[in-house]
């Protein structure tokens, strides 16, 4: 496996992944913080609430297309050079699928990284006033790894098998228009579209006021059976993904 | 001679429609092994099961003596080297860096990696990026993946198509030269019946998925006899003359054709029809081609 992972690595040379990651990360950051330049005592007061709250919406906006792109950067070479049947006689077909994934993955968790090192910069720059809840900063990183990695499997089965590699980028942006007009949604029909689960389990309930304009922020509870389901999906999509790509003919 | 390839019965079907049918084939050790067939003849599909790319629907395949099985497929194919179909490679990478890939995949030492690039006369091109190579250069760095590792058994699946008249000879000549240089058996495929000739020490026709010849190329070429015809005044005549006097003839086209073309064979029947008034218009030695052998053989107009 540390001999596939390695040759993933050669792979990757010029194709700048690591340039789509961090410019992700870096416009999560910037886009979720930069109303603070203009934040008052009480949004700064509840000022890591309210990143919390509106970073998973982002998340839902750009994360889906932002994995496509991931995605498809790592797999279009394989279709593209024709590679698949030399790999499978010096490899088995199934770690194909796996390296691909670890490699997917560590992206998301650099994204993920970069996200919550972004809060913590963003409280520290900009003098929030409220106490970082740590529980929260966690659940914030384990819902974008959970939803991002369901997302990421997803886009990484339908690269591979599509030869049209716009057709899975396609996906994505259907699944960020999706997951943005579900916000609108009933939260039963909500939680039908996977790509609004960058938003699901967000522990933060926001009453809006309509005359002062002001948002509060109060705790919810953690939706530990949802949570625990949707892992259960991602890892029924980890499964089903890996076993079409092994039907699948060279 | 010792086997290295051996399938019995492999037969491999897509929906209803057989591909390849009860093939049983013999690769012997250190030949070069042409399989011929015209396109869609169950070539490809034939070497996909043996490298276990796709699964036989029956029959057994035994490579180096050992039964390939899902099992034991990776540990037998690291001797093995192939180039299926269209040459595999990472556009975006220098062709050293497409082998380092192989090459560790393969746990192949790094020096191999200038071994196999002289081998394939690629040194001055190693650093240039894949996307950037002609068809023929492609078709080059795929062979140099083959190798590397040292393979005893090299799988090539019409390794000249698409290359130009200088790229065919090219490659012709690297692999004749490989089984002297480096003692692994070539299984090579190919619909072009000259090009088998001129690589081939063995044959293998396969047509409609079955194989229906196997043997030596100069088994073949036993096949490619001279024949001598003659036009006569009176055909008809001629060859009662030649029947009535046991010498072998037979009547095709307004032509009569001789089967023995020994000197002796020729001056008796000649003396024969003279002797008997018949005069002699015309004598041709005809020889049949390969290309007549392979049509015979395959009973119908193919492309080759």
């Amino acid at each position: 496996m540390i001999r596939q992972l390695q040759v993933e690595q050669i792979k990757a040379r010029r194709r700048h992944v690591w340039a789509v990651t961090a410019a992700l990360g870096l416009l999560l950051c910037l886009w979720g913080t930069f109303n603070y330049h203009n934040a008052n005592a009480q949004d700064l007061a509840q000022g890591y609430s309210g990143l919390f709250y509106q970073l998973p919406l982002l998340n839902t906006i750009l994360l889906p297309l932002g994995l496509a792109v991931i995605a498809s950067r790592l797999c279009d070479w394989e279709i593209k050079g024709n590679t698949l049947k030399l790999l499978c006689t010096l490899q088995k077909k199934g770690s194909v699928y796996d390296c691909k994934a670890l490699m997917g993955l560590k992206h998301l968790f650099f994204i993920a990284l970069m996200e919550t090192a972004g809060v913590l910069a963003a409280g520290a720059y900009f003098h929030f006033t409220e106490k970082l809840d740590v529980r929260l900063l966690l659940l914030h990183f384990i819902e974008i790894l959970t939803a991002g990695t369901f997302v990421y499997l997803l886009q990484q089965t339908l690269s591979l098998l599509w030869v049209n590699q716009l057709a899975p980028l396609v996906v994505g942006l259907i699944g960020s228009f999706a997951g943005l007009f579900s916000l609108y949604f009933p939260k039963e029909i909500s939680r039908l579209i996977p790509w609004s689960y960058f938003s699901q389990f967000t522990p933060l309930r926001m009453d809006w006021n309509r005359q002062t304009r002001e948002m509060h922020f109060h705790p919810a509870e953690f939706p530990t059976v949802l949570f625990l389901g949707f892992l259960a999906v991602t890892a029924g999509v980890y499964i089903i993904g890996k076993q079409l790509f092994l039907r699948k003919e060279d | 001679m010792k086997t290295i390839v051996e399938t019995e019965a492999l037969t491999k079907r897509y929906s209803r429609k057989t591909v390849v049918n009860e093939l049983d084939m013999k690769v012997p050790q250190g030949c070069i092994y042409g399989f011929l067939g015209p396109n869609g003849a169950g070539k490809s599909t034939t070497l996909k099961m043996l490298l276990g790319l796709t699964h036989p629907l029956q029959g057994s395949i035994q490579i180096f003596g050992k039964s390939l099985n899902p099992k034991n497929r990776l540990e037998i194919l690291k001797d093995i080297g192939s180039l299926i179909e269209s040459p595999s490679y990472y556009g975006h990478l220098t062709g050293r860096e497409n082998l380092e890939i192989v090459c560790t995949l393969k746990g192949a030492p790094t020096p191999e990696i200038d071994r196999v690039l002289a081998l394939v006369r690629m040194e001055q091109q190693q650093h240039k990026k894949a996307s950037h190579y002609s068809l023929g250069m492609k078709q080059r760095l795929g062979l140099a993946a083959a190798l590397l590792g040292q393979p005893r058994l090299l799988l090539l699946d019409e390794p000249t198509n698409g290359l130009d008249p200088a790229g065919i000879q090219e490659m012709r000549e690297l692999i004749c030269s490989l089984p002297a240089k480096t003692g692994m058996t070539i299984l090579v495929s190919s619909h072009l019946l000259s090009e088998i000739d001129q690589m081939a020490t063995h044959v293998g026709i396969i047509h409609k998925g079955e194989l229906i010849f196997q043997d030596s190329l100069s088994a073949l070429h036993q096949h490619s006899r001279s024949r001598l015809h003659l036009t006569c005044t009176d055909n008809a005549a001629a060859l009662s003359e030649l029947t009535r006097n046991s010498v072998p003839a037979s009547e095709e086209n307004e032509k009569i054709i001789l089967h023995d073309t020994d000197d002796h064979s020729v001056t008796r029947a000649i003396r024969l029809l003279v002797y008997a008034g018949i005069g002699i218009l015309r004598v041709e030695e005809t020889q049949v081609s390969l290309e007549d052998i392979f049509l015979h053989l395959t009973g119908k107009k193919v492309s080759l």
